[in-house]
């Protein structure tokens, strides 16, 4: 009983994860290929800004409910994927750095140009080499090898499916984030389903290969910690669950209007190719 | 795994929390001043007050960044690089990690989302709630850190099942002596270096002459102010911490006094009772000890010294010795903090949980080669990272506070070209926070 909870508490972290801070790594990867010119990198950048921090907190919450509820797995999981884990921090660390310091040199001139472009250079790349690990490890766990990194050539069409998977699901996370031409450039590529649904769609695909990806591989039953951690941490993650989801939803109705440049400039253009 | 992989593990886990303390430290601190300032901003408005919310404020998410980095790479080292503790003691020392980082963590991070980019899209009020829950979920970060802390220092309300350990008294782990006076302590020294911190920036501006003479004026007072009440916290809660240490850790506390004869007698207790093996911490916690002994005694003056001087307005404007002193003092408290840390930490060695664990049990199993690749790969990642960061703090700090970008479109949250007059420019504060 405590057991199934303590799986479902972490599955429930681990997809919120990948649904919400997938979708802004996605958007990370699609950054100077969404984006013509400084302007426009700039509103791709701040579709991401006001969700990165409270996406990718869904993951360290993930890490804690792993080492928490099933301590002796958390080793196992992460020495087994050394090299993975470890590129997966470098990326996340460069990515982070970028989307944070993007906007702490302000100057019009060219040391500023070069600081945003390095501060781009870094989300993109960032983005990549988070895609990459993650792509990486939930191919070793669809073939069924937990804490291991696996080598074979049939891996590599895994990998480039899962990053593909990645860029689509940050693509339809732009579409509900931007607006006019940048909007459509997304909505192209789904067709015309709309941006709610399309968004819908490529979170429940992520939520379902993370779903697999664990079960296949993850060596749940019989990991758990002791009965008496269980006791006290399974209540304690059930009651605070809904406060976490409460800010989160609040974040998400204020900030999940779409970003607009608000200079005459591109608004004009904007009402013409309407 | 050599002998050589644990001293690699040790050294990018020294590395990392190091790094990761000193950022932490001016967080907690800071996020009380900038919290205190806005409660004021919000109950009286006042231009001078709300320009001085956005500066420090600015200040504190710059440096925001590097503590949640460190942070993260810090939480995912110990199943990277110490898989023994979490084997042995993931049932005690897990569940206050996973408490950390969704009860405080999680909440901190979203709440600060919330307070950056909600900046005139909520009502002024709520606003201040938000930066309190900031606050407070710092601390209760900081609390949940040191009861998985204070447990390795001195295991309680837990018992030795087969190869692990098993909690048999949550209380006991939540009210560990060893977490609640260190949780004080740091507290303490939290606010002294954000007060150090604060008082010195304003001394610079002062100094300079500045336009901004009341802003930084207020500022300095403000930080002399936080910093002396502070110091007697850390000082009375680290008294208590070093009273309790010949019961708890007896061969630090005869380390710490550099008693040979005793630390003698104790391999001789500690090897009857736990087997064969070397007991006694390295020299460096002893030294360690004396610098953080003569930097607070440092501290203690100077702060005492601010204090009689900032209760003179005049002092505060003219006096550009005095002002030159203040900056000079910023990196004192920052020495004294890690100092104690190491003291702290390098007093317990061998152990890891303290008589059940040693370090060189804790470590994974991992080669020689990768552990060199990963200590090869985050310093240089970290060391770069954090000269960005001390850089942007440094150009923060000397710069204008009405060029402030935090919170700047609070004041004309209408579009420039004044387009939709009815409709706020919701945009704002994100695109404001990305640059140009």
């Amino acid at each position: 009983m405590m057991e199934t909870a303590a799986v479902i508490m972490l599955a429930f972290y681990a997809i919120g994860y990948f649904v919400l801070g997938g979708a802004d790594i996605g958007a990370g990867m699609l950054l100077p290929f969404l984006a013509r010119g400084a302007g426009e990198r700039r509103l791709v950048v701040a579709a991401i800004v006001p969700f990165f921090l409270t996406n990718e907190v869904w993951l360290i919450a993930t890490a804690g409910v792993l080492i928490g509820l099933f301590p002796t797995l958390d080793g196992v999981l992460l020495g087994g994927l050394f090299p993975l884990v470890l590129s997966l921090l470098v990326g996340w660390v460069v990515r982070d750095a970028g989307v944070w310091f993007r906007g702490r040199v302000d100057g019009a001139g060219r040391g500023g140009r070069a600081w945003r472009t390095t501060c781009d250079a870094a989300v993109t790349v960032g983005s990549w080499v988070v895609a990459g690990s993650w792509a990486w490890i939930l191919s070793g766990w669809l073939s069924g090898a937990a804490d291991g990194v696996m080598t074979e050539p049939a891996v590599a069409a895994a990998i480039t499916a899962v990053m593909v998977l990645f860029a689509l699901h940050g693509l339809a996370f732009c579409g509900l984030r931007l607006d006019g031409d940048l909007c459509r450039r997304c909505a192209r590529w789904f067709g015309g389903v709309g941006e709610r649904r399309t968004f819908v769609l490529t979170s429940a695909v992520m939520a379902g290969l993370v779903t697999v990806a664990g079960m296949a591989a993850l060596p749940l039953s019989g990991a758990a910690a002791d009965q008496g951690t269980l006791e006290m941490l399974v209540p304690g993650i059930a009651v605070v669950t809904p406060v976490l989801l409460a800010g989160q939803v609040w974040a998400w109705r204020l900030f999940g209007h779409r970003i607009r440049d608000p200079r005459p400039g591109s608004r004009e253009e904007r009402t013409l190719s309407l | 795994m050599t002998s050589e992989t644990l001293e690699l593990a040790r050294l990018q886990f020294a590395l990392t929390a190091g790094a990761h303390f000193l950022f932490v430290a001016l967080t907690l601190g800071l996020a009380t001043i900038v919290a205190c300032i806005q409660l004021r901003a919000t109950i009286r408005p006042s231009p001078v007050h709300s320009r001085m919310v956005r500066f420090w404020g600015q200040l504190y998410v710059i440096n925001y960044a590097m503590g949640i980095l460190t942070g993260l790479v810090m939480e995912l080292q110990f199943g990277l690089s110490w898989s023994g503790l979490t084997h042995f003691a993931g049932n005690v020392f897990g569940g206050a990690l996973a408490m950390e980082t969704l009860v405080a963590f999680f909440i901190e991070s979203t709440f600060l989302g919330l307070w950056i980019f909600g900046w005139g899209r909520m009502n002024r009020w709520l606003h201040l709630a938000v930066i309190g829950v900031v606050t407070l979920t710092a601390y209760a970060s900081a609390y949940w850190i040191l009861v998985a802390n204070g447990f390795m220092q001195n295991p309680v309300g837990a018992e030795i099942h087969g190869d692990s350990l098993v909690l048999t008294d949550v209380s006991a782990v939540l009210t560990n002596e060893s977490s609640i006076a260190a949780f004080w302590h740091i507290l303490g020294g939290a606010l002294v270096t954000a007060g150090v911190l604060v008082a010195g920036v304003s001394a610079y501006h002062l100094r300079r002459r500045t336009p901004h003479t009341e802003l930084f004026g207020r500022s300095l007072r403000i930080g002399v102010y936080t910093a002396l009440p502070a110091l007697f916290i850390s000082v009375t809660s680290g008294g208590i911490q070093l009273s309790r240490l010949e019961d708890i850790q007896p061969m630090k506390a005869a380390t710490f006094s550099d008693d040979s004869v005793r630390v003698g007698a104790l391999e001789v207790e500690m090897a009857e009772q736990l087997g064969a093996g070397d007991y006694s911490p390295p020299g460096l916690a002893r030294v360690a000890a004396l610098v953080m002994l003569v930097v607070f005694a440092l501290l203690f003056m100077l702060l005492m010294l601010n204090g009689l001087l900032a209760a003179s307005r005049w002092m505060i404007v003219r006096a550009r010795a005095w002002h030159w002193l203040l900056m000079a003092m910023i990196p004192l408290p920052y020495i004294a903090m890690i100092s104690g840390w190491v003291f702290r930490e390098v007093g317990r060695q061998p152990w890891v949980v303290y008589e059940m664990l040693t370090v060189s049990d804790a470590v994974s199993d991992v080669s020689d080669t990768a552990m060199r690749m990963s200590l090869l790969t985050f310093s240089v990642l970290f060391g770069v990272l954090i000269i960005v960061t001390l850089w942007l703090m440094a150009r923060h700090a000397r710069s204008d506070p009405d060029s402030v970008a935090l919170g700047s479109t609070a004041e004309h949250s209408v579009p420039e070209d004044g387009g939709d007059a009815d409709r706020p420019d919701r945009s704002g504060a994100v695109l404001t926070f990305v640059g140009r």
